[in-house]
């Protein structure tokens, strides 16, 4: 697309916010960069959903918190001689070779603790919290790539497609569309299972329908019918015009529907973003095989997985379309810290994942979380970072939306991280502030009554908060802009049950959590 | 789409009332649960029909329109007969049992090849049978409500699920505490939730959670960190130790093994459980085995739990969009009833099936079918014919469970424990059976069955439009008979232009008296091949373009 269209649209789609605040200058900045670079946007993102809440500390291990796992989650902990180093204080799975070589090769991001405020452990609402990018007390029912195509595309999908949008906006490879791609009216995705079998479909009369309730539900079906058919040929088209470079993994379903995604890339389809499932991650029970931890269930996930990743990035890279494409993993919630009786993991809160592709930030983004020994049976691993400020930052960075517009699309208080770089990033940011740390101390720690935060910044906004073990945000302690220097803040803890909590600061860019025990 | 949308409802933040606004102002339905006092003719019967069955042929429906309204739905719930348990119809190899008998208390030697799954087609096959066979009743569609609402998947011992869905089967309209009791013991149900590793020593909460997330209770809004309106994240976890001890016996179990569920005590916690203040705060002392139905008793106490479950309900048998008058005046009296009759379903769903909103016009229609709707419906209304020897019978109709599970519904194997997306996940519900390759496959099956026959297992499936057609009020005349098979097969009327593009289909470019003269023909010589051909060509073709129409995916 071009970047003139791009902004007429969304300056049509997202008027109001931009007219009532004017245009903000940071905008302007953007977006005579952009008008320099007049690129045809072909970039791609595709989207690996974990379904089930994936037991990050059992995926990206904290290493140097290793006496703590061993603590609470002896019966699963993987031996430390066997882990794959990534850096002093993380290591992967060994299961994971395959990213760990995308890791070696400046090609895999990982980002630790991802979650947000108030953790709802239920898989549903979590998936929906996630799909759509809401906060944990609101119900939207739109997904946070769904509203982001709504400002694109006016009036889908009535009249879609049509010559200047050919293709299916998005593909789910499987059989459900998903709630990701969620708009106002339709959904942008288009459920799929084999590119090559998509025969005409009979077409419905045209004609007005009754404004009834069945009158809605014919109006989708026929929407639905036509679109199949008129997307099954470009489709059909790009995937027998396309052909993958190398052999992927046999027996691997994962490995299967990237593939195909690959292929249809390859193709020339123009669809811009693709969602793949892999199911099998709520690990109550038998999440390693008794008597050798590097086995079992999770371990043959977390295989299919690494090995689905490698592959598909090595086929990109031998199609030339490494620039191309950026892929992203995510799963409900991570699991418990402390393990069961059951040889698994309970529903917890937050957990690591996965960027990956030749345009990520190849780097650990984030500190190991805290592992106390002492850790409660409900204490979740708490939040490092916000996953809407993952998914803003690759808006503004992949798809070129400007930052206002991914505050209106995602939340007011998003912060840009720097999950991506050099090939993708058109941000004008300076730099990130990654070297000035956040240096969060507590003390005393374990507190009584009260506790002292101190943390340093640069010139810039910040936000701490109190976690409780569950992933609860119970209180804020600041949201505001702070001058460049170390800050002292006094936390008032009278109040509270005895137990576990977190502290989290939030900068621009970088957040560090810490466990504060109340006594 | 609505432009003009404020940019809240641009970026979706719209809430559950402003929703029901926002939603293009479709018509809303505004009757509610008193009864329906409107006329009573075939397009009511057939409304019923479809909705609590799959498929009814046009004699079901003359009956029904002949009971009335009363006694149809007093038919619709007779106790149906039990039937013969599942057995082997392609199994040789079971040491204990032979082909042709059941293996439902047999034990389960895991060195014999291929005998879990020798079990589970039969299983399947007789679960398929059910509906198949099922008469005017109320029964298959009322247990597969259950079997969603309880979902499990992946039991590798057809024992195991035949006595999970048999425990469903009779308590289909029965009592829901009940039911919600003996599916907390089930041994499907302990093994899929892990209550059978739920311990004093390591509590599981899986179990707890989905009681009351999905089967009773319901998840509210969060309101505060682990507090879901209805009940909290201690609920969950005290919960959790109210169920600890629970085991299930004869999982793949070659011995003579009963298949149970068995209480230990020593895996019990007996300390005293406190639930939250959403549950009064009330303690639940140590009570042994006794103490989880102490417990359900306890979350039955909400009224939550009967709103709950009618929702449940109405999103099955009615639509998916809950409005606020539909709040108001059908869930709300939905649920007052079930707390007076204490949980009975039968009462509330007798009622909700005579209600003036049930049978409303704007009722009608909105409902996608779901895959064994679509599959069974074309079945069984056109009647085509099944193999009548029992063993071919099963093989094919396990076939058709094979068809049905590409379309993404696939019986003991839900995709979650919340069932399936189509009634609960917002805002597509019934629409997320639609995707491009549920469409071909639907599309690919209505072809096949109205034209050249599906072969399954050397076994030709195929509508028979002759014989079809011979029950009709007056197969002679093209329009009556396009009327009638529309009537069967599709909700509501299709438009006239509609209705001259079937014609077209049937007679492409002749009048209406050749269809009589052609049909007379084959009638007074109906042996005659070419005369036979000739009239079901042109039948085959208008039955493909019917089951072709959108119209026709809709109940």
């Amino acid at each position: 697309m071009k970047r003139r269209k791009f902004l007429q649209q969304s300056s049509r789609a997202l008027a109001i916010p931009v007219l009532l605040n004017g245009l903000p200058m940071s905008a302007v900045a953007r977006s005579s960069v952009f008008n320099q670079m007049n690129t045809d946007s072909d970039r791609v993102l595709v989207l690996i959903q974990m379904n089930g809440g994936n037991d990050g500390l059992n995926m990206v291990l904290p290493v140097d918190q290793y006496d703590g796992l061993a603590n609470v989650r002896g019966n699963i902990l993987l031996p430390q001689s066997s882990l794959l180093s990534l850096t002093d204080t993380t290591a992967l799975h060994p299961a994971m070779t395959g990213a760990r070589s995308l890791y070696d090769q400046g090609k895999l991001g990982v980002v630790q603790a991802v979650s947000y405020p108030n953790q709802d452990r239920s898989h549903f609402r979590s998936t929906d919290i996630w799909t759509s990018g809401s906060p944990a007390n609101e119900f939207w029912r739109t997904g946070w790539l769904g509203r982001y195509m709504d400002t694109q595309y006016a009036g889908f999908p009535e009249g879609y497609p049509n010559e200047q949008h050919p293709h299916p906006f998005a593909i789910t490879m499987g059989t459900a569309v998903s709630e990701t791609c969620q708009g106002i009216v339709a959904n942008y995705s288009m459920a799929l299972n084999n590119p090559f079998s998509l025969a005409p479909l009979l077409e419905g009369e045209p004609g007005t329908l009754p404004n009834t309730p069945y009158g809605e539900e014919l109006q989708f079906l026929r929407i639905a019918i036509s679109q199949t058919n008129a997307y099954g040929e470009v489709i059909t088209e790009a995937a027998n015009t396309g052909a993958n470079s190398i052999t992927y993994p046999a027996n691997n379903n994962l490995a299967g529907q990237l593939k195909n995604v690959a292929l249809l890339i390859a193709g020339g389809l123009q669809t811009r973003v693709y969602i793949v499932n892999i199911g099998g991650f709520d690990t109550h029970a038998n999440q390693v095989a008794a008597g050798d931890p590097t086995t079992g269930e999770h371990a043959a996930l977390l295989a299919q997985l690494s090995d689905a990743m490698a592959a598909f990035q090595a086929d990109l890279q031998a199609l030339g379309l490494e620039q191309r494409v950026i892929s992203m993993t995510f799963s409900e919630f991570g699991r418990r810290i402390r393990s069961n009786d059951s040889m698994g993991t309970d529903h917890g809160t937050a957990a690591p994942l996965f960027l990956f592709g030749s345009c990520v930030n190849p780097q650990v983004l984030g500190e190991s979380p805290e592992i106390s020994a002492e850790a409660s049976l409900d204490e979740g691993v708490a939040m490092q970072h916000d996953f809407r400020d993952i998914y803003g930052s690759i808006l503004m960075d992949w798809f070129e939306v400007p930052e206002n517009d991914v505050r209106s699309l995602l939340y007011a208080d998003f912060t840009y991280l720097p999950v991506l770089r050099n090939c993708a990033v058109v941000s004008t940011r300076p730099e990130p502030l990654a070297d000035a740390t956040v240096q969060l101390e507590l003390f005393p720690n374990p507190c009584r009554d009260w506790a002292t935060l101190r943390f340093s910044s640069l010139r810039e906004w910040a936000r701490v908060s109190i976690f409780d073990t569950l992933g609860g945000e119970i209180r804020t302690l600041s949201n505001q802009t702070f001058g460049e220097g170390r800050h002292e803040i006094r936390f008032e803890a009278s109040d509270l049950p005895p137990g576990a909590y977190f502290v989290r600061v939030q900068l621009e860019g970088r957040a560090q959590t810490k466990r504060l025990v109340k006594l | 789409m609505d432009r003009r949308a404020s940019i809240a409802t641009l970026l979706g933040r719209w809430s559950e009332k402003s929703h029901a606004a926002a939603k293009v102002a479709a018509m809303a339905v505004t009757s509610g649960l008193e009864p329906y006092a409107g006329p009573w003719n075939r397009e009511q019967a057939a409304h019923l029909l479809r909705r609590t069955m799959y498929g009814p042929t046009k004699a079901q429906i003359d009956a029904a329109l002949s009971m009335g309204l009363d006694t149809l739905v007093n038919e619709l719930f007779a106790d149906p007969p039990a039937p013969a348990p599942p057995a082997y119809y392609d199994f040789e190899d079971d040491p204990n049992v032979p082909n042709g008998q059941t293996w439902v208390d047999a034990p389960a030697p895991q060195n014999v090849v291929g005998l879990n799954g020798a079990r589970a087609r039969s299983l399947r096959a007789w679960t398929m049978n059910l509906m198949l066979d099922e008469g005017v009743s109320i029964h298959e569609k009322l247990t597969l409500f259950w079997h969603n609402h309880f979902a499990i998947n992946n039991i590798n011992d057809a024992r195991f699920n035949y006595r999970y869905i048999q425990t469903i089967r009779q308590q289909a309209w029965g009592n829901f505490r009940d039911l919600v009791k003996a599916m907390t013991l089930d041994p499907a149900m302990l093994r899929f939730l892990n209550g059978n590793q739920n311990t004093n020593v390591a509590p599981n909460e899986n179990y707890a959670r989905e009681l009351l997330e999905l089967f009773t209770i319901g998840k509210g809004p969060q309101v505060a960190p682990g507090d879901y309106t209805n009940y909290t994240e201690t609920d969950v976890a005290q919960m959790a130790r109210v169920l600890t001890g629970w085991r299930d016996r004869g999982f793949n179990n070659g011995n003579p093994v009963a298949i149970e569920a068995y209480f230990t005590n020593n895996r019990h916690d007996t300390g005293t459980k406190t639930l939250s203040p959403r549950f009064d705060s009330v303690s639940i002392p140590n009570m042994g085995d006794q103490e989880y139905a102490q417990l359900i008793d306890i979350i039955f106490g909400k009224r939550e739990v009967a709103r709950f479950i009618s929702r449940k309900l109405y999103r099955w048998f009615v639509y998916y969009d809950i409005d606020e008058s539909t709040e108001l005046n059908v869930i709300e009296p939905m649920a007052q009833l079930l707390i007076d009759s204490d949980y009975e379903i039968r009462p509330v769903l007798q009622t909700l099936l005579r209600s003036a909103h049930f049978h409303d016009m704007l009722s009608v229609g909105p409902m996608i079918r779901h895959p064994y709707d679509f599959v069974f419906t074309l079945l069984k209304t056109t009647g085509v014919p099944l193999p009548t020897d029992s063993a071919q019978r099963n093989a094919v109709v396990f076939r058709l469970f094979q068809l049905v599970s590409t379309m993404e519904m696939a019986y003991y194997n839900l995709p979650d424990v919340a069932g399936w997306k189509a009634f609960y996940q917002e805002p597509l519900y019934y629409r997320s059976w639609v995707t491009a390759n549920t469409l071909l496959l639907r599309s690919a099956y209505t072809k096949a069955l109205a034209g050249p026959g599906q072969v399954y297992n050397g076994f030709r499936l195929r509508i028979q439009p002759l014989e079809w057609i011979a029950s009709f009020d007056d197969p002679f005349d093209p329009n009556l008979l396009i009327e009638e098979m529309l009537r069967l097969l599709c909700p509501q009327p299709l438009v006239a232009n509609q209705l001259v593009a079937l014609k077209e289909v049937l007679l492409p470019g002749l009048p209406d008296y050749e269809w009589s003269i052609e049909y007379g023909d084959y009638l007074a010589d109906p042996t005659n091949t070419a005369l036979r051909d000739a009239v079901t060509t042109k039948l085959r073709n208008l039955i493909t373009a019917i089951l072709g129409l959108p119209e026709y995916y809709l109940s």
